[in-house]
């Protein structure tokens, strides 16, 4: 039911003039892509360098609440700019990308990452004042920067593997597979 | 110098072969993390830059931040390279004709001797003696030829 309704709102972006406008256009949709990937290096760099102070292995001599106060602007700032060529990108090929596999399982990284987050920041509040000149974070924000790590591992690697057909309904694929992809009857 | 004999050779490599037959390694190993090191080279590079740019964490000294974003820098550098020559090594000579390929491996030469002939001498002693414009111009160029870096690269897959 609802991969039936996602392929319908799928098919009806894709017969907007916007949509079509992007995907022909090589320039235009090959700058949205480059954009995304750049964006990556200031979202994500600044999110390794909060993950990696808190586990020790960056800056451990300033105060990690400097690091993630000061840096979390800027990767704000990137993540916007990720998101919205993301949305983009998306928009150009929503047939394709919805029924990815690879898109469906970096959403869902995407989603246990915010999730993440909220719980880093909570647990950074509470608690900086603690231990924030400390060159490691307490035991429960040191597992939450490894997760974050790990999942942003996840959307990049997921991410990048969009542009690989092989798990697409067009191939013969396992039911399971082929109902998390999205694939519907014809 | 004639390189094609070079490129034609790599692909004929274990490297080059392992990168050819097994996509799910070329795109996992390879680009994947190439993209992931990509991250933590923007990172290292935003860090120390914005800082000398006084952007960013302006109450801790710029010495500091300098020489710990380097040591990420070196780590992600070697990372990128070595993905970088698995990645190309499985398409090797369609690299050799692909114009965004020697536009990206130029930017990388031109950060890389940037980096370690001009910015580090540069940033190794106490920043106070330094002429302040001469930091706000060492941190644009730096900027500058890292993005270049990472757009050329990206725009590889879209040409030839």
């Amino acid at each position: 039911m609802i991969n039936e309704m996602l392929v319908q709102f799928a098919e009806w972006l894709y017969a907007t003039g916007g949509s079509r406008a992007i995907e022909e256009s090589f320039y235009l949709y090959n700058w949205i892509e480059t954009t995304h990937v750049l964006t990556i290096m200031v979202c994500l760099g600044m999110l390794a360098f909060i993950d990696l102070r808190m586990l020790g292995y960056a800056l451990p001599n300033v105060s990690a609440s400097t690091i993630a106060d000061r840096l979390n602007v800027p990767m704000m700032i990137g993540f916007a700019l990720m998101f919205i060529t993301g949305l983009l990108l998306f928009y150009a090929k929503p047939t394709y990308t919805n029924q990815s596999i690879w898109f469906r399982i970096k959403m869902v990284l995407l989603v246990v990452a915010f999730f993440n987050a909220i719980r880093f920041h909570r647990h950074m509040k509470a608690s900086a004042s603690t231990w924030c000149n400390e060159p490691r974070a307490p035991f429960n924000l040191r597992v939450s920067a490894a997760l974050s790590l790990g999942l942003w591992a996840g959307v990049v690697t997921t991410g990048r593997l969009i542009a690989y057909d092989w798990y697409h309904c067009y191939r013969d694929l396992p039911g399971w597979l082929s109902a998390a992809a999205g694939c519907v009857a014809e | 110098m004639e390189l094609l004999p070079f490129f034609e050779w790599a692909e004929t490599t274990f490297l080059g072969y392992i990168g050819k037959t097994y996509g799910g390694v070329y795109a996992t190993f390879g680009q994947s993390l190439h993209l992931m090191a990509l991250a933590v080279l923007g990172g290292s590079v935003l860090v120390a830059d914005l800082r000398l740019l006084n952007v960013i964490m302006k109450d801790v000294p710029s010495e500091i931040v300098t020489e710990q974003a380097h040591k990420w820098f070196r780590i992600a550098l070697v990372m990128i390279i070595s993905t970088g020559i698995f990645m190309a090594a499985a398409v090797a000579q369609r690299m050799y004709h692909n114009d965004f390929f020697w536009a990206k491996m130029s930017a990388l030469l031109v950060g890389i001797i940037f980096v370690f002939a001009i910015k580090r001498p540069l940033l190794k002693g106490s920043h106070a003696d330094l002429n302040p414009i001469v930091i706000k111009m060492v941190a644009s160029a730096s900027i500058l030829v890292w993005f270049s870096v990472a757009a050329t690269g990206r725009w590889i897959g879209f040409s030839g």
